[in-house]
């Protein structure tokens, strides 16, 4: 937390002092009058610059989602403490945040971004964090590597998971995308991206460290690396990422700090969407002290304004490793969770730079776990049980 | 009758021909660039920031219009297949990650047109009626 602020207030000050450096942006004037008759070769150092050194943006949802299932609290991430249901009728925590967003270019090689958002946290607060903060440094523009803290592409929607006006879904499909094993790295990482005839290819690799936290405990990555690899070709897109790090999870109440674990992590995409409409699967597979499973199949339809869609995601339960050593009763209970997700809904661009999305969840408990539910009662059991959510957000960006 | 017909007809191609030969955006580069054609996909990719060349290597400075004008939707309708909105979701995740920014923007075809006239990295879309010998169409959608 007190590195998070720390950095804040670096950059700030760092962002601080050229600003009124910063060139405005001037149409007449915007393209400079090259003397020379040749055509240049792609530079190292882009001969053509336009835009102001500072871009300021931002963007933000206030959404609200209501479960049928008082029994338990619906919740979209395994840090936030509360959720739709039990604790509230109509919920804001799952899909209610801002963010501001500020890009900085120096030179041509050096730029640096910084990003602070306020959601719903593991300390019931929506207290603002640092998500991005990093400085780039680009060798050729195809080659470039950046330094501090980098959200990680795990998922095609993961760096972006924030941003709802980017895709279509009041949330990307749930069941995979709360088994994001980390959102971001505090490190360095490489980025190359080529392109051979028609194809685009982007590969980035990671190391850094993490700690992400829940209500009541709070877990740390070391030794985290990564590799990802995004594919384009034409309106088709695959991207594979895999990673490996050791995690140990310390509990508040009790100050204790578990064993350490290796965590390996594989996940696969691929999307098609030619304009008119899309499908996007995506799957992943996670390995600790034991596997599990989880993936989502959608689809949409873009009529206009509007792109109704389809989508379906589950989780498999964890089987544990058969040389681990024997797992307690809350770690069975913890890798037992499994569910699935039927999602209908639909977005509307309404206006410039804003979105209304509604969405309709059927979420399937598994018949011997209360699925990914909280804040359930001790005692009572929902397995295999049904109930609907439904969510209606609306997303800007500026 | 029929003649009233035929009348009708003619009259009616030659309208559609008409509003054929106004509107219609075309892809175009400097007289003094060395690149003779694009395909949709190549200009695609240069315009959403996807690559930073054109094929034969050059540095490519795509132009875009500003939004809502009839240039820029017609472009982005017919050869990037986007739509206002998705192409604004699309700069959302690009811009909000630090990935890049979106092309700079000239006011009209005019302003696009001079502009690319000088530089021979540069990259717009203008009106045909726009054309005129400083540009070549390197592409019509």
């Amino acid at each position: 937390m007190h590195q998070k602020y720390f950095l804040a207030t670096l950059l700030l000050i760092v962002a601080g002092i050229p600003v009124a450096e910063a060139e405005p942006l001037d149409n007449s004037t915007a393209v400079p009058v090259k003397n020379a008759p040749e055509p240049v070769k792609a530079p190292a150092t882009p001969v053509l610059t336009d835009q102001p050194m500072f871009k300021f943006g931002g963007f933000g949802s206030v959404g609200v989602s209501h479960s049928s299932q008082n029994q338990g609290d619906y919740v979209l991430e395994s840090s936030m403490p509360k959720g739709a249901g039990r604790s509230s009728d109509w919920w804001f925590g799952n899909n209610t945040r801002a963010a501001a967003h500020v890009t900085a270019k120096f030179t041509p090689e050096v730029s640096a971004v910084f990003q602070v958002d306020s959601e719903y946290r593991s300390d019931g607060s929506y207290s603002p964090e640092v998500e991005w903060l990093y400085v780039k440094y680009a060798f050729t523009p195809n080659v470039f590597m950046r330094v501090g803290r980098i959200a990680l592409p795990t998922f095609i929607d993961s760096e972006n998971h924030d941003v709802g006006y980017s895709y279509v879904w009041v949330n990307p499909p749930v069941d995979l995308y709360r088994q994001l094993p980390i959102s971001s790295s505090d490190g360095v990482d490489v980025v190359f991206r080529s392109e051979i005839g028609e194809v685009g290819n982007s590969f980035k690799a990671i190391y850094g460290t993490s700690t992400h936290d829940r209500p009541g405990s709070v877990a740390t990555s070391e030794d985290m690396w990564g590799i990802f690899d995004t594919v384009e070709f034409g309106q088709a897109s695959f991207h594979v990422s895999y990673q490996q790090r050791r995690e140990s999870t310390r509990n508040l109440q009790t100050g204790v700090t578990g064993p350490w674990t290796r965590n390996t992590d594989l996940s696969v995409g691929a999307s098609y969407d030619p304009g008119d409409w899309f499908v996007i699967s995506e799957w992943i597979q996670r390995r600790s002290t034991y596997k599990i499973g989880a993936m989502y199949v959608s689809g949409g339809y873009r009529i206009d304004k509007f792109t109704p869609y389809l989508a379906y995601s589950q989780n498999s339960p964890g089987s544990f490793f058969p040389d681990a050593p024997a797992p307690t009763a809350a770690a069975i209970e913890r890798a037992n969770r499994a569910q699935s997700t039927t999602s209908l809904g639909m977005r509307w661009d309404f206006m410039r730079n804003y979105d209304f999305k509604i969405q309709y969840d059927q979420v399937k408990l598994s018949d011997t776990s209360n699925g990914y539910l909280i804040n359930v009662p001790a005692g009572v059991t929902l397995h295999g049980s049904k109930f609907y959510v439904i969510s209606a957000v609306v997303d800007f960006v500026f | 009758m029929s003649r009233h017909r035929l009348t009708l007809s003619l009259f009616l191609s030659l309208a559609m021909f008409a509003a054929g030969a106004r509107a219609g955006v075309v892809v175009v580069v400097s007289s003094k660039s060395t690149v003779k054609s694009l395909t949709a996909e190549q200009t695609t990719k240069i315009f959403l920031g996807k690559v930073v060349t054109f094929p034969d290597g050059q540095a490519a400075l795509p132009i875009d219009q500003p939004e809502g004008s009839a240039a820029r939707d017609e472009f982005y309708t017919k050869v990037v297949r986007k739509n206002p909105s998705q192409l604004t979701a699309y700069w959302a995740k690009i811009i909000f990650t630090g990935d890049g920014r979106p092309p700079m923007l000239l006011v009209d075809n005019i302003a696009v047109r001079k502009a690319i006239a000088k530089n021979p990295n540069a990259i717009g879309y203008i009106d045909k009626t726009a054309v005129n010998r400083s540009v070549r169409v390197v592409l019509e959608p």
